[in-house]
């Protein structure tokens, strides 16, 4: 089963978007439930995202690429 | 040897610049494993140090940009909180605000987040007789962003956050994080700035005349007011 790893919809206000900034495991890597595994920064916020179950992370969007709100950033295999 | 900073302490402590980032850190995870759901750091460094987030280190030019810096007394420093590069200095005083915060409510937000650091502080600058403080960005100051206090339009504080999930539960944990010049010329800290840019081949350049200390608005400024402030996060 894929579960998406998504950027929250609640964090800010309006279409502003926001850029990742740090994976915190690597592409392939196995993660376990509430681990973190990367950092997004939007209006000078860094944003820690934990793994929502666990899995093999793969990641769709790389550090310094810009997301939104929503955006699917990495999938988690388990 | 360094002290442990105290939590919530109404006193402005003297830290190094690193156990001053440190201690921030503490009292984020402090909020995550449920110790405290509200508490304060006041500090202001007694040494110097420019301070941004690390991922400023994949600059391609920022080996060599760090060790100019060092050589001119201002090492280079990572924080938790986003933004870019801000010079900190004795002259410097942050203020750092952690709360456990309701995920789903208009908590979770981080307009909310800089509101909750940024409102008092421009009421206690009102308080000491500043009428014209605000939150805004302000264009050709470093580490601009959408919430500093301003006064008449210039820049006074930088604010920045970091968001962390509370262990167990989906609660989250807020730390925002405000620097405010004091004392001294802002032209010092934003050459120290426009330095590193340079270092680091970024053509933009900062603007001296868009920052200012508190003593140029306050000139009988004594950091002990600060409680005044600081009793404004109470609650």
């Amino acid at each position: 089963m894929t579960t998406p790893i998504t950027v929250p919809e609640n964090l800010w206000d309006g279409d502003g978007e926001g850029v990742i900034t740090a994976w915190l495991v690597d592409d392939g890597g196995q993660v376990n439930q509430g681990d973190l595994v990367a950092e997004v920064m939007v209006e000078k916020a860094q944003y820690e995202i934990e793994a929502p179950v666990s899995g093999v992370l793969t990641i769709a969007k790389q550090e310094d690429e810009v997301v939104a709100k929503g955006t699917s950033i990495a999938s988690l295999e388990t | 040897m360094a002290v442990p900073l105290a939590i919530s302490s109404v006193t402005l402590q003297r830290p190094t610049v690193e156990e001053g980032l440190l201690a921030e850190e503490g009292l984020l995870e402090m909020v995550c494993q449920g110790e405290l759901s509200l508490g304060w750091l006041a500090w202001s460094p007694r040494d110097r140090g420019l301070v941004m987030p690390r991922r400023h280190e994949r600059l391609a030019d920022f080996p060599e940009a760090r060790a100019r810096l060092a050589e001119r007394g201002w090492p280079v420093r990572f924080r938790a909180t986003g933004g870019t590069p801000v010079p900190q200095s004795p002259q410097v005083i942050n203020v750092a605000l952690a709360q456990r915060c309701r995920v789903g409510g208009s908590a979770a937000h981080l307009e909310w987040g800089y509101h909750r650091l940024g409102d008092p502080w421009c009421d206690w600058l009102g308080h000491l007789g500043v009428a014209d403080a605000d939150l805004g960005p302000v264009a050709g100051s470093y580490c601009d962003g959408r919430f500093n206090v301003r006064i008449a339009g210039r820049k006074l504080v930088g604010t920045a956050q970091r968001w962390r999930r509370v262990r167990g539960c989906r609660d989250m944990a807020l730390l925002v994080h405000g620097a405010m010049q004091v004392e001294g010329d802002p032209a010092e800290l934003v050459a120290v700035v426009n330095d590193f840019q340079a270092g680091i081949g970024d053509p933009m350049r900062f603007r001296a005349e868009r920052h200012i200390a508190l003593r140029e608005a306050i000139p009988g400024f004594q950091p002990e007011t600060l409680d005044t402030l600081l009793a404004r996060y109470r609650g």
